[in-house]
């Protein structure tokens, strides 16, 4: 690898990190019981609508469940904590995303298996076409070449 | 590792393969089969305390000890309109009966609206409105009709979710007079 491409590879590297960094930099302080019951109010489903979330129903059922997350939010409950309320109550179906423990991990993990396994593969076949020889011209293709160039 | 282009095919083989018997293990599952059954069956009811239509205070407290049949319903919905037959005839049979009670839950409806439908229908247990919602909440309806049966100890002994019967009631209040 020469300077250049190293140099050019750590501009991409750097890119990278910079980037994940500015995502996952937190914008403000922690969050206020409104703003996590209006988080937890995108993930709960509806449930009296075919595919809504609680935060974007108007439905009067809707509008309880976003009153008792503030409510339980305000009294310092986690979100674990109310998330298993609903679970309880409702089961897995009234959570938008799957849940990431149990069978559900599965939704989760799947993808990123098939990810990595696919950027194992991808090294191995890079790494065994640098280990190939290059091709050396022999003295037929030598002449050829030569006699192409002479017209 | 003498083949490393194997192992990767083999992973992905392995990721396949798991996925595959994850999908066959899911068919023919039924994923509003959730939606169709109480969680809360077998588990301890919500408290609760609603103002009934005329006048009293019901509570889970003031309850205890009886069995409960909670029907969560309102004015304008068809399949609560389908099932008032059966509740009208459910509380006929059951006349005079005080060792159980039938408590009429209003949801998602105006007070007056409900009042005047159940007055029109001649419905005579207990009704109560539901301000917030909250009753319903608890209970984790997914609509109306719902009906609960709580046993005098205070456990969910059933639930139908939908349109009820005569047969269905009397199947709740037998559950509810026999989970302690």
């Amino acid at each position: 690898m020469t300077r250049r491409d190293a140099l050019a590879w750590g501009g991409v590297a750097a890119l990278v990190v910079a980037a994940l960094v500015w995502a996952a930099w937190p914008s403000s302080g922690p969050p206020t019981a409104a703003q996590r019951a209006h988080e937890l109010a995108t993930e709960l489903r509806c449930p009296d609508c075919q595919a809504l979330s609680v935060a974007d129903s108007p439905s009067s059922s809707a509008r309880a469940i976003l009153v008792d997350l503030q409510r339980r939010a305000a009294a310092g409950q986690s979100d674990a904590a109310i998330r298993r309320v609903y679970v309880d109550r409702y089961g897995e179906s009234i959570l938008l995303k799957p849940s990431s423990s149990g069978f559900g991990i599965l939704v989760w993990a799947l993808p990123v298996v098939a990810v990595a396994l696919g950027l194992a593969g991808l090294g191995f076949a890079f790494a065994r076409w640098r280990r190939q020889p290059r091709l050396a011209a022999t003295p037929a293709d030598e002449t050829l070449v030569e006699r192409v160039r002479t017209g | 590792m003498r083949h490393p282009a194997r192992w990767a095919a083999l992973g992905v083989g392995v990721v396949v393969a798991v996925l595959a018997i994850v999908l066959a293990t899911q068919v023919g599952t039924n994923p509003q089969a959730e939606t169709e059954r109480s969680q809360l069956v077998g588990k301890r009811a919500p408290t609760f305390s609603v103002h009934a239509f005329d006048g009293q205070t019901l509570s889970s407290q003031s309850l205890a000890g009886k069995p409960v049949l909670v029907n969560f319903w309102n004015s304008w919905c068809i399949p609560c309109q389908q099932e008032l037959p059966s509740l009208l005839q459910f509380e006929q049979r059951h006349a005079g009966d005080t060792s159980f009670v039938l408590l009429g839950v209003v949801r998602d409806d105006t007070t007056d609206a409900a009042r005047q439908y159940a007055a029109a229908e001649g419905m005579t247990w207990e009704l109560a409105a539901d301000p917030g919602s909250s009753l319903a909440l608890a209970f984790g309806t997914r609509g109306q009709p719902e009906t609960y049966a709580i046993s005098p100890s205070g456990v969910i002994a059933g639930a139908q979710i939908g349109p009820t019967s005569v047969g269905n009631l009397e199947t709740l209040l037998a559950a509810a007079r026999t989970v302690r």
